[in-house]
């Protein structure tokens, strides 16, 4: 069968393509999904390519089944993944819950709207902290940010990696904008650029026999004693604390001598970043710090760069959920926490300039 | 007078629809024409003549679209047929039409009052050969026979702002050779008036080139 992608080329696309198009580069074998603006051209061109490279696709009748029929898709040892947005995103949390708990590697493409609720279909960062900590559980999760078409390329495929490398569910965090938007970007085999796919393999129907050539696979996610629970919560803590040094990823832009700290993910680093860039301009003394993964957190190194500045300013299109995040990191840094919010609606770079100008 | 000018852009998904309807509706209407302008994309709320439509107007085109406040559930539950839409090729004057994406989207000329007896239109396919659904030949050819009558191709390949030469050539050789295949005519090939001093009249293949302004990234809410 012909690889989607040959080698490296230049392309031209709307966010959601990037997504189907990095799926199938990732040799992605099925998506399970249910329709929902601003995710819908995810399904459309994943289906619309999957016959021709011998991929599948079942569209289930809610997002609680697509999260489900996803995690067992991964069950039976299929690099499987799903997208939602909003609403479905909520219902998505329960089946997501399930994969911290058994430890089920799904990755689940996240194209944020407004909320809360139905609310607008457009835009929002306000699914930050249910992508980040959603369902009854830990929060033990990756999570990447993305806030460029060529991002969304590169953490879609890496998603796969690290799901099945880590085991933990892994979401990419985009967004409605990212979703319609247009842009270049290049998009490559895997193989191209020496990266090799973790291999997808089975946690149940497995060969041998369990207790002489294999462990038993033991899949449970219901406990009767505390002490139990207790103790496969820990380990999941430990194991998830042990590898986040290697998964932590982040950006810094002209931080070195920083005095003002923008701190904003996904798309509205973009606005940071232009923004910085103006103000640099005129001598301003201001960096940007973007964590890629919201989940682990690059706590350690956004401290060291907030203790060094005077002000930090953390910018979202949220009420506080990145801030939420920010704060609690930045637990003992004396270094003032300024906001600027604004749930629902997109953040050019003039409006952070202006903002910004208040602090200089 | 001039023939009267009916035209119907239809196309894959983000193919440059819009960018060259809107273009062409105001050359004719440099000209002194009379241009009536529909957005008939009834599926996606991004990047329609919407935020626009102010501008459109001064520049003396008659622009028949829904404004953002007069419409519900944008995106969500799909847009509805203006009635003046239903009725556009029953206007007077040039006729340029915006048609909603793919196939699908083309669809929505059959909602259209006259469409099957209006002797000058022509609908056209825009063609972006960077975009990965229609970037060879054989992916062009499939792609255009699932869109029913259409009378020729316009190459408009590019790469947004990384455009350069090289690569509206290439479309060039692409859409000019899918043409062939169809038997279809290549009507021109698309290029931003930055590229107007390198390219010239016409592209490698010997079509006409027609230069664009780009309104569309100011549409994309």
């Amino acid at each position: 069968m012909t690889k989607p992608i040959e080698g490296e080329k230049k392309v031209f696309m709307t966010g959601n393509e990037v997504v189907a198009w990095a799926a199938l580069a990732a040799g992605a074998e099925i998506m399970y999904g249910y329709p929902i603006t601003p995710q819908n051209e995810i399904m459309h061109y994943w289906t619309r390519m999957a016959p021709k490279y011998g991929r599948k696709f079942l569209q289930t009748e809610d997002e609680i089944s697509a999260g489900f029929t996803c995690t067992g898709g991964v069950l039976a040892g299929k690099r499987a993944f799903t997208a939602t947005a909003g609403p479905g995103n909520t219902l998505m949390q329960e089946p997501m819950s399930m994969a911290e708990m058994m430890r089920i590697p799904t990755v689940l493409i996240v194209c944020q709207r407004g909320g809360p609720s139905t609310a607008t279909v457009i835009y929002s960062q306000q699914e930050t902290t249910m992508t980040c900590y959603g369902g009854n559980g830990e929060g033990f999760r990756i999570v990447y940010s993305t806030a460029t078409h060529q991002e969304l390329f590169d953490y879609t495929i890496k998603a796969f990696n690290t799901a099945w490398k880590y085991r933990f569910p892994t979401f990419v965090l985009g967004d409605g904008y990212q979703s319609k938007m247009r842009e270049s970007l290049s998009i490559y085999d895997p193989e191209a650029r020496n990266i090799e796919m973790v291999r997808a393999e089975p946690y149940v129907v497995k060969g041998g026999v369990p207790g002489e050539n294999r462990d038993p696979a033991h899949l449970r996610n219901t406990y009767n004693m505390e002490e139990e629970l207790y103790e496969v919560i820990m380990d999941h803590a430990r194991e998830y604390e042990k590898i986040a040094p290697e998964i932590i990823e982040y950006e810094e832009y002209e931080c070195d001598d920083a005095d003002v700290l923008l701190v904003a993910h996904g798309v509205v680093s973009r606005a940071a970043k232009g923004a910085v860039k103006e103000l640099r301009q005129d001598g301003k003394k201001v960096g940007h710090f973007k964590p890629v993964t919201l989940r682990p957190f690059p706590e350690k190194e956004l401290l060291e760069r907030a203790k060094a500045a005077k002000q930090v300013i953390v910018i979202e299109s949220a009420y506080g959920q990145l801030d939420k995040l920010v704060k609690s990191h930045l637990y003992g840094c004396s270094t003032p926490i300024a906001q600027y919010f604004r749930p629902g609606e997109g953040i050019t770079i003039e409006e952070v300039v202006q903002e910004t100008k208040k602090y200089l | 007078m001039q023939k009267r000018v009916v035209e119907a852009y239809i196309g894959e998904y983000a193919s440059g629809k819009s960018e060259n309807a809107v273009n062409r509706a105001l050359e004719l209407a440099r000209e002194g024409e009379k241009v009536v302008l529909a957005d008939l994309d009834l599926v996606e709320p991004f990047y329609t003549l919407r935020p626009i439509k102010k501008l459109l107007e001064e520049k003396n085109i008659e622009v028949i679209a829904w404004e953002t406040q007069q419409v519900m559930g944008l995106g969500e539950a799909g847009s509805v047929l203006k009635p003046e839409m239903r009725w556009v090729l029953k206007k007077e004057g040039n006729i340029i039409l915006d048609i909603g994406y793919g196939v699908e989207g083309a669809k929505v000329l059959n909602l259209l009052e006259g469409f099957q007896d209006n002797p000058h239109l022509k609908i056209y396919v825009v063609v972006n050969i960077a975009r990965p659904a229609t970037a060879t030949v054989r992916d062009i050819v499939d792609y255009v026979q699932k869109l029913g009558n259409v009378d020729g191709l316009i190459n408009n390949t590019h790469v947004g702002d990384d455009t350069d030469v090289k690569t509206i050539q290439e479309g060039a050789r692409v859409v000019t050779a899918a043409a062939k295949e169809l038997n279809l005519p290549v009507i021109h090939t698309t290029a931003e008036k930055r590229l107007q001093g390198e390219l010239g009249v016409s592209d490698i293949c010997g079509n006409p080139v027609r230069y664009i302004d780009r309104y569309m990234p100011q549409t994309f809410w």
